[in-house]
């Protein structure tokens, strides 16, 4: 499959102007010239085939909406750089508006007064899309979402949910090959939540067309891509399918065995002993393909067992121990 | 083009869906009206002529500027232009093959449109029958009024274009929107005609381009210019409308690349 989307060592810095707190710290803000740097990317890349869906996540701040808006052609890169479709992004910004879809689950792009149905004509008449492709468009995303319910009404009468629906369906009007979503879910209750994903994970089946998305849900990203781009602190620190994350962030199941008597030191091939309490002992699980069954073999003998506990540690608490390691070893800023 | 067309009509058909709005401003709109007739009647007080000028002549003047001004809301384009650069969301249009500042004209000139049919028309009609309200000065003087319309309508739209422009940097529209509201009624001969100006201050304002939209079109109704000064001062306000729309290509430019390269 080609690569339609390659970052190479993206950086992007911002320059912030300076200011002083204070009265007399306001005066001297407006005649001094410093800045701070503050750098939302850092060295990242990437490249992403045509077809895929693939997530994009990281905590508040981490850079997630700099990237997008770097691959949208809103921003230019400090440094390294961004292709999309053969392009540069922000110098031929029109020509790759036309070929992508974008939404912002903070930003409306849907004409506040009109009807959803006469937002989505402006849009046509936007992107010049031919009628019927338009109509056959239009008449089939909107079934697959639910939208003719309030296709006449007038946008500021919707609920939240109902709104992100029509945006992400205006954004898929035009064809585009590639989906940038920032946040689509962002305060939607569990069933818009719900039908968003799975609309969103038929148009890639479907469709074909290509999803990147940036979310704080780790449910967004295991519902619909099968690819999992992590960011913290600006940098990338995993890049691969989102179901190994577990085993790429070293966090493995956790193994207690509790015996009626101590059979003193057990140590065991499929699992790895960390602590021993004499009854109580603990184990790591690290390999995936290893299950209880194994363990029970290996021991053999299981007439002195009293209690077995495995802990399967799920996504969010693989990574929210992992930030929080990596907070812990980075200085505070 | 067409895709501003279909702007500026669906700005139109969208007025239609505010029916209160449109009867409440209607009624605004008469008592200014006639407001700004009946003190001109006070002023004049019964003696035919001020400085030539006669009350019927005045009166037609006021509501020939009340016309021009009375249908498009400058103020909506500074904040429409001003919010969307403070806001940010001037970035979803950056992501469409379109142009901001150009929807944001065609949205309000779809706007005007209405509000003449349906505000500025009725009410010129209104206080005409009332107060009476002379003819164009010539059928030449009444084709050339249209031009200087329209020429109006488009001097307004790109000055409140560049003063929202400007609030990206100020960081601030609604003071614009005061300034340019005083300078419009002073400078456009809005409130006063310049022929009662002081002799300086009247050349002066009569050559900026807030004369081109109400004290020119009245004045070629009127028949105050002749023939060649009439296209002198066409072709002068075209001037001014190319530097203008100039002006606000070159800030739209620098404004989007600020935020293309800053993130706003």
């Amino acid at each position: 499959m080609a690569q339609i989307i390659e970052a190479r060592a993206v950086s992007k810095r911002f320059r912030q102007h300076r200011r002083f707190p204070g009265f007399f710290g306001a005066l001297k803000t407006l005649v001094t010239a410093e800045y701070t740097e503050v750098e939302a990317v850092t060295d990242v890349s990437f490249a992403i085939a045509a077809g895929e869906a693939v997530g994009y996540l990281g905590p508040n701040g981490a850079g997630k909406s700099t990237m997008i808006k770097m691959m949208t052609g809103i921003l230019v890169p400090s440094a390294g750089d961004v292709t999309v479709l053969g392009r540069v992004p922000h110098r031929e910004r029109q020509a790759n508006a036309r070929e992508i879809g974008v939404v912002f689950g903070q930003r409306s792009q849907l004409w506040w007064d009109l009807p959803v149905r006469d937002s989505f004509e402006l849009h046509r008449e936007i992107y010049g899309i031919a009628r019927p492709r338009f109509d056959e468009n239009l008449k089939s995303l909107s079934r697959l979402l639910d939208l003719e319910p309030f296709l006449e009404r007038a946008v500021r009468q919707l609920s939240l949910g109902q709104r992100m629906r029509a945006e992400i369906v205006m954004a898929l009007l035009h064809d585009p090959k590639i989906l940038f979503l920032d946040e689509p879910t962002i305060g939607l209750d569990v069933v818009a939540k719900d039908a968003v994903r799975k609309f969103l994970s038929r148009v890639n089946r479907e469709r074909g067309t290509t999803i990147i998305l940036t979310t704080h849900d780790l449910q967004d990203i295991e519902e619909i891509c099968p690819r999992l781009i992590m960011v913290d602190h600006s940098r990338l620190i995993f890049d691969g399918e989102t179901a190994k994350l577990r085993t790429a962030l070293g966090s493995a199941r956790r193994l207690m065995l509790e015996f009626a008597a101590d059979p003193g030191p057990l140590e065991l091939k499929s699992a790895r002993l960390t602590s021993d309490d004499g009854l109580r002992k603990h184990y790591l699980l690290d390999r995936d393909d290893v299950s209880l069954v194994h363990v029970l073999d290996e021991l053999g003998d299981t007439t002195t067992l009293k209690d077995i506990a495995l802990e399967e540690p799920n996504i969010e608490e693989v990574i929210r121990t992992f930030y929080q390691r990596r907070n812990a070893e980075l200085p505070l800023r | 083009m067409s895709v501003y067309f279909a702007f500026a009509r669906s700005a139109f058909l969208t007025q239609l869906a505010y029916r209160n709005e449109v009867w409440a401003n209607m009624i605004g709109k008469l008592v200014q009206v006639f407001a700004r007739v009946a003190i001109w009647v006070a002023i004049y007080g019964g003696s035919a002529s001020i400085a030539g000028v006669s009350l019927e002549q005045m009166v037609t003047y006021a509501l020939l500027g009340g016309a021009v001004t009375g249908a498009i809301r400058y103020e909506s384009i500074v904040s429409g232009i001003g919010q969307a650069l403070r806001t940010g969301d001037v970035a979803v249009w950056l992501l469409k093959p379109a142009s901001f500042p150009l929807y944001v004209l065609a949205t309000e000139l779809g706007r005007a449109a209405f509000r003449f049919v349906i505000l500025v028309v009725p009410t010129v009609a209104v206080v005409a029958a009332v107060y009476g309200m002379l003819p164009p000065a010539s059928p030449f003087h009444g084709v050339m009024f249209v031009a200087f319309g329209l020429l109006a309508y488009t001097i307004i739209a790109l000055l409140s274009a560049l003063f929202g422009l400007v609030a990206f940097w100020l960081l601030t529209s609604f003071s614009l929107e005061w300034m340019m509201q005083a300078i419009l009624n002073l400078l456009s001969g809005q409130l006063i005609p310049f022929w009662f100006f002081p002799a300086p201050l009247a050349v002066i304002a009569a050559h900026l381009p807030f004369a081109w939209i109400v004290y020119y079109p009245s004045a070629v109704w009127l028949g105050r210019l002749d023939v060649t000064a009439t296209l002198a001062y066409f072709g002068l306000g075209l001037g001014w409308a190319a530097l203008l729309a100039g002006g606000v290509a070159l800030l739209w430019r620098k404004a989007s690349t600020r935020i293309v390269v800053q993130g706003g």
